[in-house]
């Protein structure tokens, strides 16, 4: 097993990924699984419909109808509306910001997680992981402020690049112990091997953990990356120009001093999510390939 | 430690200056730039000014700035606007790090109390007494909530909104009755309403101001005004009067009669959930700010259009010493001006505040919005639709003996904060009475 | 990697041998360092140095000793945020993980009716927390709600307004966005289990739940951890949906501890205790992630360590 470089290591020998999915034939249908799959479906699928069918109700017959009844007559004001208070502007906006925090932060972690976990000996790094794990819980309410002022100091106020900065560090903490674990559990012997052959650490983090590690990868990279699509504190605070505004408070401009206009904010849902869906279903099979590469997780 | 008060920016200064990069040393004890909080123009007169987004005040308050700047092309202010909960979140922080607007937008009281003792806003005392002709111009029940130690130190803009009883009156014809004219008739009109499978009172009590709006008015309604300023004032112990275990045992008897709408705890205001159970009928009455009224017109279908909307002032309380004319809500809106802003942002700000704020294109704005101004002499405005209600707003306004804010702005945050959970708790019969008014006294002048 | 048991069986030794390099590597780990130092640690410090202050989060700080610790600890609210802190953490943890394994399972198999399934149940994870609250207030109004729209009434109670209730709906929807990702990484576990372990005990007569019992689940075992890992540390700042959905309400009944802190601080004005509570949440938070290692199996490495 030295070529452990190999991009997709099977797990056995005769364990190829398509046998992998052609086992389920073979057995009885998983009732108990299956049965909560489709009850979940209708759960997860009943509050996605009430936000697409109000996203064309107007707000003057929003309480009057049947909240889970479509329309009686479609409306696409809301779409109109949504559309014209520059929705696009924001949505690009949250994709600068998710993926440009996002790389680097996965970046960083990983490389701090491969060091903590090869340096283990090392007092420095172990203090270092202590630091990290310390900032697990860090609630970003409470350190809003001093976070306010040094982005100030940095002269990014009301740039995009001030919600991406906070962003990753506050990605790292959870990010490195959860890569961290997982580098834990590639086996010594492999890393010898790597060393005996003659490679460095940093061939050894980029051409062994790292293949090894994708499934943690793709993990931290998609729940730091919905942390990152749905905040609302870092932006709101550090950003001010309508220009710099993210899909979340785009959202806020649809509530009113005194009331929310529910359809408008159903609309601008519908529409930001839409193309994300879209793309999760073409690159599904990509993610989930992410997701079964390394070895027996 | 000394004992002297470390300046903020310092401290926190501290905590940044920490981070020993080379590139944040390089901007060292220099600070940040009190211009405000990212107000980029940055010509001499130059100001920024913060309020609130959405319907129906935004576009007001756009057009006041445009006004502004189109005849004072040297000294432009610059406006953004915040969603409500995210304007106290940004404000706050700003404030804290001493980048906030040259123009501070508030709703006066407590909080503005707290701007006061802390520094950040202008003594506008002065100016108005050299400027009387504007403050002739604004109701003087609206300066109330804007004075701090008899100083002045927000201006009153935008619109009073009262608080009032809407009712429907499809409702009252369906079992028969007149709208109450007392506490008693209220009382007597619950089982009545719930026979008829209507709730008697719609509340969207989730959001706990909203179940405040009742211990107001039962508490002026059954001791005056006087109960509550010795709260304000922050006389040990006063929330220990009769008359306030009285008024909390008269809330908790109308929710334990039924009185409010099934599930009222989670029904929320941000949706206007409440006001749609009253103008499709699920609801007969409603106890909500003047705002109201807007919203009810336009999701409610043909239902204002119609006449079916009724509205009264709060009704008396049997042997209660209140005069019945009182009332309470917000006597205004409030913009203050920075004490940390530039001169000449801050000129521009009063120049701001003695010209378009008072002018008529103001005044009609207001009145176009569905609100009673805080400025004088709009009556002749009210015309169409919305006529009698203007009329009968400012009625309600101008005639109130005393037109108490509320209490949730009028006390400090600290207070304000325990009192709204407290309100949430009595009306979920979390607490007694005697549980509540001693949670209260523990906060009282905090 | 030609073995088939949990690779726990692995031997010591190299961890020892290998460890002399940690100088080649500790530079890897400093661009993540220093810049969660700048934008975490420092801002962490200045926290700790408030909570020996009083400030109302705009006027001078003042400072005050122990005072706010005092008010802090002998807060009734605290051991209550601290409680219903820790419930939230083990209901939301106790209904997702059972319920993400067995839905990851089942995805796990390529039908294409099941990708598409998938695809529908990754949807509520793009959802911003305003999002779902309006959502979810809408649905769950006791008048307008989903009782009125499906006619029945057993689905019109006071969902926010009882104590439990509030508890148990706050947990049904913290599960209903979260379980979509915990069950897509069980379903990337689950493909990665060899099939000839199944086959293999298929020969045996081993029937699906004991074979679910003894190859997929013990298969499982780092998953689990690692997803576990997310719920909880997660589940610790999960401020914004509370925040928006009940408030802490009704009265404190929801009322965790990143939502009494920011209720303090941002509310209330009393930056001093919430910054006391804020330090509170961060020791919580890393004694857990302690906790969470050790319950890893891992203990030969804390040891190591020095924890």
């Amino acid at each position: 097993m030295a070529t452990v470089t190999s991009h997709r290591p099977s797990p056995t020998v005769s364990g190829t990924p398509g046998g992998t999915r052609k086992r389920n034939k073979a057995m009885s249908y998983n009732w108990l699984g299956g049965g909560l799959s489709w009850v979940w479906l209708f759960v997860v699928m009943l509050p996605i419909y009430w936000i697409v069918i109000t996203s064309f109700k107007t707000q003057a017959n929003y309480f009057i109808t049947n909240p889970l009844a479509p329309p009686s007559e479609l409306t696409f004001e809301n779409y109109k509306t949504v559309i014209e208070s520059d929705i696009v502007r924001y949505f690009i906006n949250s994709v600068i910001v998710t993926v440009g925090a996002v790389i680097p932060a996965v970046a960083v972690s990983f490389m701090a997680a491969y060091a903590i976990v090869r340096g283990s000996n090392s007092r420095i790094l172990r203090g270092m992981n202590w630091v990290f794990l310390m900032g697990l819980a860090i609630p970003l309410q409470a350190v809003i402020i001093p976070v306010y002022l040094i982005i100030i100091r940095l002269q990014m106020y009301d740039t995009l690049a001030a919600i991406i900065l906070p962003s990753i560090a506050f990605a790292i903490p959870l990010s490195v112990l959860v890569l961290s674990n997982f580098i834990r559990d590639v086996p010594k012997e492999l890393f010898e091997s790597m060393r005996m052959d003659g490679a460095s650490e940093w061939g050894t983090m980029w051409r062994l953990a790292f293949p090894l590690t994708r499934p943690a990868l793709v993990t931290v990279t998609i729940y730091n990356g919905l942390g990152i699509w749905n905040g609302f504190l870092l932006p709101l605070v550090l950003t001010q120009s309508p220009d710099q505004r993210t899909v979340p408070l785009a959202l806020a401009t649809f509530s009113g001093q005194f009331g929310v206009n529910v359809p408008a904010i159903a609309a601008s849902v519908t529409l930001t999510t839409l193309p994300i869906v879209l793309l999760y279903a073409i690159g599904r099979r990509q993610l989930l390939s992410g997701l079964t590469a390394g070895f027996s997780k | 430690m000394t004992n002297n008060p470390i300046s903020r920016r310092n401290f926190l200064g501290l905590a940044a200056g920490a981070a020993g990069a080379a590139a944040l040393a390089a901007c060292g004890s220099s600070g940040p730039s009190n211009s405000g909080g990212g107000s980029t123009g940055g010509g001499g007169g130059a100001a920024s000014y913060w309020s609130l987004s959405g319907p129906p005040g935004e576009p007001y308050r756009q057009a006041a700035i445009d006004r502004f700047n189109k005849a004072n092309p040297d000294s432009k202010i610059t406006p953004t606007f915040f969603q409500n909960d995210a304007y106290k979140q940004k404000i706050k922080t700003a404030l804290g790090a001493n980048q906030g607007p040259t123009m501070i937008w508030g709703w006066g009281g407590g909080g503005l109390k707290e701007y006061v003792n802390s520094n950040q806003v202008e003594d506008l005392t002065d100016w108005l007494a050299q400027n009387a002709a504007v403050k002739d111009k604004i109701l003087s029940s609206s300066f109330g909530a804007g004075t701090v130690n008899n100083k002045v130190y927000a201006l009153p803009v935008e619109t009073v909104q009262p608080i009032v009883l809407f009712y429907n009156k499809e409702a009252f014809s369906k079992i028969g009755a007149e709208p109450p004219k007392s506490w008693g008739e209220i009382m007597s009109l619950v089982p009545k309403f719930n026979a008829q499978k209507i709730a008697p009172f719609s509340l969207a009590g989730q959001s706990r101001w909203t179940n405040m709006m009742w211990l107001e008015f039962l508490l002026d309604r059954t001791a005056g005004s006087e109960v509550f300023d010795r709260v304000f004032a922050g006389e040990k112990d006063a929330w220990s009067d009769p008359a306030v275990l009285d008024m909390l045992q008269k809330v908790q008897d109308l929710v334990k009669a039924n009185g409010f709408i099934k599930g009222f705890s989670s029904i929320a205001a941000d949706s206007n959930a409440d006001q749609a159970l009253l103008y499709t009928g699920k609801a007969a009455m409603m106890v909500h700010g003047s705002w109201s009224y807007g919203i009810q017109k336009e999701q409610g279908g043909n239902f204002v259009k119609d006449g079916k909307l009724g509205w009264m002032n709060f009704p008396p309380v049997e042997g209660g010493k209140g005069d019945p004319t009182n009332t309470v809500g917000n006597p205004g809106q409030y913009l203050s001006i920075s004490s940390k802003a530039t001169a000449e942002a801050k000129e521009t700000a009063k120049k701001f505040f003695s010209t378009t704020l008072v002018d008529d294109e103001e005044k009609a704005g207001w009145v176009k919005s569905g609100g009673v101004p805080v400025l004088k002499g709009a009556e002749s405005l009210f015309t169409g639709d919305d006529a009698q209600f203007l009329k009968d707003m400012a009625g309600i306004a101008n005639g109130a003996k005393t037109f108490a804010q509320s209490w949730d702005q009028a006390l400090s945050p600290t207070a304000a904060e325990t009192l709204l959970d407290n309100i949430a708790k009595l009306f979920q019969l979390q607490v007694s009475p005697q549980q509540w008014v001693d949670a209260m006294n523990g906060v009282i002048g905090k | 990697m030609t073995t088939i048991a949990p690779p726990v069986v692995r031997t010591k030794e190299p961890s020892r041998s290998s460890g002399g390099r940690s100088g080649s590597v500790l530079w890897m780990a400093l661009p993540a360092f220093v810049w969660f130092v700048i934008f975490g640690i420092v801002p962490l410090l200045g926290v700790l140095a408030l909570s020996f202050t009083t400030w109302n989060g705009i006027g001078e700080i003042q400072p005050s000793g122990l005072d706010s610790w005092k008010a802090t600890l002998t807060d009734p609210g605290l051991p209550h945020a601290l409680w219903v802190t820790f419930l939230i953490m083990a209901l939301s943890w106790a209904v997702q993980t059972p319920m993400s394994i067995l839905i990851g399972v089942f995805l796990a198999t390529s039908k294409r009716y099941r990708e598409f399934l998938a695809v529908l149940f990754f949807i509520p994870l793009l959802l911003s927390s305003a999002a779902i609250a309006i959502t979810y207030k809408a649905l769950l109004d006791p008048n307008f709600g989903l009782g009125t729209g499906l006619g029945i009434e057993l689905l019109n109670q006071d969902w926010l307004g009882n104590s439990t209730l509030a508890m148990a709906t706050l947990i049904f929807i913290v599960s209903w966005q979260f379980i979509p990702f915990h069950s897509l990484i069980y379903q990337g576990a689950v493909r990665q289990i060899p099939t000839s372990m199944y086959e293999a005990s298929q020969i045996d007569g081993a029937g699906r739940v004991r074979q679910f019992f003894s190859i997929t689940l013990p298969q499982l075992k780092y998953t689990i951890i690692t997803s576990s890992t997310l719920m909880v540390v997660g589940s610790l700042t999960f401020f914004d949906l509370i925040y928006v959905l009940t408030a802490g309400g009704p009265g404190d009944a929801t009322r965790a501890l990143a939502l009494l802190m920011y209720q303090q601080g941002f509310q209330a004005n009393l930056m001093g205790p919430a910054s006391a509570i804020a330090v509170i949440l961060v020791l919580v938070g890393l004694g857990l992630s302690l906790l969470l290692r050790r319950l890893g199996g891992r203990g030969d490495e804390s040891q190591l360590e020095g924890a």
